[in-house]
């Protein structure tokens, strides 16, 4: 594990009665795509704001880069050092995707070729295309090389995917992950259950200001995810009746598929021996519990597709 | 320099806007050649319509009387009025309805009624007649010690015929009706050249002399045209309309879409981004001032020739109408809201500052209204500039002008957020 580049203690944002972020503490290690996973109004991007300087906090501590971002001196060094993709990103409309680069690249002292973070994301051939004319994933694309063009050592990605359909969401997946071979620590803020489990190697579930769970996926899979299950497609009652005779939690649905919850793997394969026994040959699967699992047993709900907390 | 690559940005995204293009500087150009052609005097005719019916006729449907026709010609001659014949025997106002149609414009009807020509030359006998026996019976007042008996006795009996004659002239004054529009707007323009024909027609025909010689000049140094006197009007006007209409929607565009957020986040320091787009705007507002004078020269054979206080008042002018475009973008959240109130603080401070109109002309009450609005200085410090070359005005204009840039700018730049709540 690498030195944390952010530490987080008892962080408190707080507007009049409301704590907007309420008493928060975690790091963020180098090297390691962190994701502030939680629905829309959690507390995500507040958190990520005062990282980024943008927003004060009411009282805790945050330390980014090992710098304090309450102290202006040290507010300029952290504006220097880290990359952003704000959330909802845009640019001027009229400049090309170099021009726009170009133009945040010339706010910093030092900045990378501007045809290199081009090339990196692969954006060669809209360089000299309007901002306006990109397609949504194209834009984010535009703003994931403005966050890299000052060569930052953490970059911030907020919602980097909201709004972007299935091929879009994908290739600015392939984008950060492409981050983390550049030896780059993202901190990525999301609503997306799967865009956690898939691009993170340590979640942060957030909940009305708070984190509700910290840890790697599949660690927090094991801990809040629940039991494996085994279907055995297209069974009957039957099979349902034998089985439950020998396992506890056995149910058969309306479609007849007969679903067994197993407590480990050891019980998974005392199940398919059973049914080897029986000479049962019929289709199966083995469902594992995911992030989407886990939100539901630490927060009691699932995010909708707009990011909203469905209870 | 930061501010430079902002200057630069903020302008290359502006250039390439067609929509931002029209409205800073095509829209101004077309304004300034409608006011051109309606002002310069070229482009053909433009006096006003006037329907004349002339009753004064020798029996009905006679020729026109003599005198009445000379009136006519008189009125002709000012070049003031097309003038279009009504027919003796129809209704004057119907007729001139249906000539002009629905679409036609004012109604404007001169009647000359019957008995024109005697009632003229009985009132000028009158007058003429009056007017000598009046100088006869002071002259025999003054002469009488020195007259023989048979002399007084000749004098008097002159000044009785003459009395007498006087009052044997029917007492009826020569009347002229004019009808106009109620809406009309140039109305009192055309009464007043009627009533001033007249009033020359009568003085002639009573024989007296202009005492009084009225000379026209101008104040200022070189001979200036209509046209020169709108450029500093148009051109401040839109100054102002680029930032507190073009600047405040632009930011607050920029704000929503979260551009500034964007820059925010990067080591651009607030006073750098005001900076950047104060001077695109100042880049804009001399762009735009040296084409509509240019066009002026080209076009309308404009004289004016911008000095350096134009340009310093162009530059302040531009800070302080960009500072009241940072104002207004940081205190509206919403961008529709921003945009509206741009527009509802521009529009009646474009038509209250004399910018187009006079100040003098409007009510008293506007006028106190007029000397509030930043626009008027600005206006007048252009005016003074360009045209009368007037020291003291300039001066003035300019130090309100930079007094009110200095305090638009801090509080644009105060409200402008750098930083989130």
């Amino acid at each position: 594990m690498g030195k944390a580049v952010v530490e987080v203690d008892s962080l408190v944002k707080q507007y009049g009665k409301l704590k907007a972020v309420d008493g928060i503490s975690f790091e963020v290690n180098e090297g390691e795509i962190f994701a502030f996973l939680g629905p829309n109004g959690a507390g995500k991007t507040t958190t990520v704001e005062i990282l980024e300087c943008l927003r004060p906090l009411t009282s805790g501590s945050a330390n980014v880069l090992g710098y304090d971002v309450t102290k202006n001196d040290d507010v300029k060094k952290i504006k220097r050092s880290i990359g952003v993709l704000p959330q909802d990103f845009s640019a001027l409309e009229k400049l090309t995707v170099k021009e726009n680069i170009e133009l945040i690249g010339d706010m910093y002292a030092k900045h990378i070729d501007v045809a290199e973070v081009i090339k990196l994301l692969d954006l060669q051939e809209k360089t000299n295309e309007k901002f306006e004319n990109l397609s949504g994933g194209l834009k984010q694309r535009v703003g994931v090389a403005a966050a890299l063009v000052n060569d930052p050592q953490l970059v911030f990605l907020d919602e980097p995917t909201t709004g972007l359909d299935p091929k879009a969401r994908r290739e600015v997946w392939s984008v950060i992950t492409g981050l983390k071979k550049m030896q780059k620590t993202v901190f990525l803020t999301t609503h997306y259950m799967e865009e956690a489990q898939i691009l993170a190697d340590r979640i942060a579930i957030i909940d009305k200001g708070k984190i509700v769970a910290i840890d790697s996926p599949q660690e927090l899979i094991s801990q809040h995810g629940g039991l494996k299950i085994l279907i055995i497609r297209k069974g009957d009652k039957g099979l349902s009746d034998i089985l439950q005779k020998e396992y506890d939690k056995v149910t058969l649905d309306k479609s007849g598929d007969v679903s067994v919850k197993v407590d480990d793997v050891e019980e998974m394969w005392r199940v398919i021996a059973t049914l080897t026994e029986l000479k049962i040959n019929k289709e199966m699967e083995i469902q594992s519990p995911t992030i989407e699992d886990v939100f539901l047993k630490v927060v009691g709900g699932r995010i909708t597709e707009e990011g909203e907390l469905k209870q | 320099m930061k501010f430079y690559v902002i200057f630069k940005a903020v302008t290359k995204n502006w250039i390439r806007s067609r929509s931002g293009l029209f409205f800073s500087i095509l829209f101004p150009i077309l304004l300034l050649l409608v006011f051109g052609a309606i002002f310069s005097g070229t482009g053909g005719s433009s006096n006003f319509g006037i329907f004349v019916q002339n009753l004064d006729r020798t029996g009905l449907g006679g020729t026109p009387s003599d005198l009445s026709t000379r009136f006519i010609e008189a009125l002709n001659s000012t070049n003031a009025f097309a003038i279009k014949d009504v027919p003796p025997d129809v209704n004057a106002t119907d007729y001139a309805r249906n000539t002009l149609g629905p679409l036609g414009g004012n109604i404007r009807i001169l009647v000359i009624s019957q008995g024109f020509q005697d009632d003229l030359v009985n009132g000028t006998l009158k007058v003429r007649v009056g007017i000598t026996y009046s100088t006869l019976n002071t002259s025999y007042q003054y002469f009488e010690p020195y007259l023989n008996d048979s002399q007084k006795v000749a004098f008097q009996q002159g000044l009785a015929q003459m009395q007498q004659y006087n009052e044997s002239l029917p007492d009826r004054r020569t009347s002229l009706t004019i009808m106009l529009d109620p809406s009309d707007q140039s109305a009192s323009i055309v009464s007043n050249v009627v009533m001033s024909v007249a009033n020359a027609f009568n003085y002639q025909l009573i024989g007296a002399q202009n005492v009084i010689q009225f000379n026209q000049t101008t104040v200022s140094s070189t001979r200036m045209t209509n046209v020169d006197f709108y450029i500093p009007g148009v051109t401040a006007a839109f100054i102002m309309t680029n930032g507190v209409i073009g600047l405040t929607s632009n930011t607050s565009e920029f704000k929503r879409r979260g551009v500034i957020k964007r820059l925010s986040i990067t080591p651009l320091g607030k006073m750098d981004w005001i900076l950047g787009n104060v001077l695109s705007q100042t880049l804009l507002n001399l762009l735009l001032t040296g084409m509509i004078i240019a066009l002026g020269w080209v076009i309308f054979n404009v004289r004016i020739i911008p000095d350096l206080f134009t340009l310093l008042l162009v530059f302040l002018g531009s800070v302080m109408f960009s500072g009241i475009g940072m104002l207004l973008s940081g205190l509206v959240k919403d961008v529709e809201a921003a945009s509206a109130i741009g527009n509802a603080i521009a529009f009646p401070m474009m038509f209250l500052s004399g910018t187009y109109f006079p100040v003098e002309i409007m009510p008293s009450y506007l006028q106190t209204v007029a000397k509030v609005l930043p626009l008027t200085y600005f206006s007048e410090g252009l005016r003074y500039a360009m045209i009368y070359k007037y020291a003291e005005g300039i001066y003035v204009n300019l130090a309100i002008v930079g007094v009110l840039a200095v305090g638009f700018i801090v509080l644009g730049s105060l409200v402008t957020r750098w930083k989130e709540k």
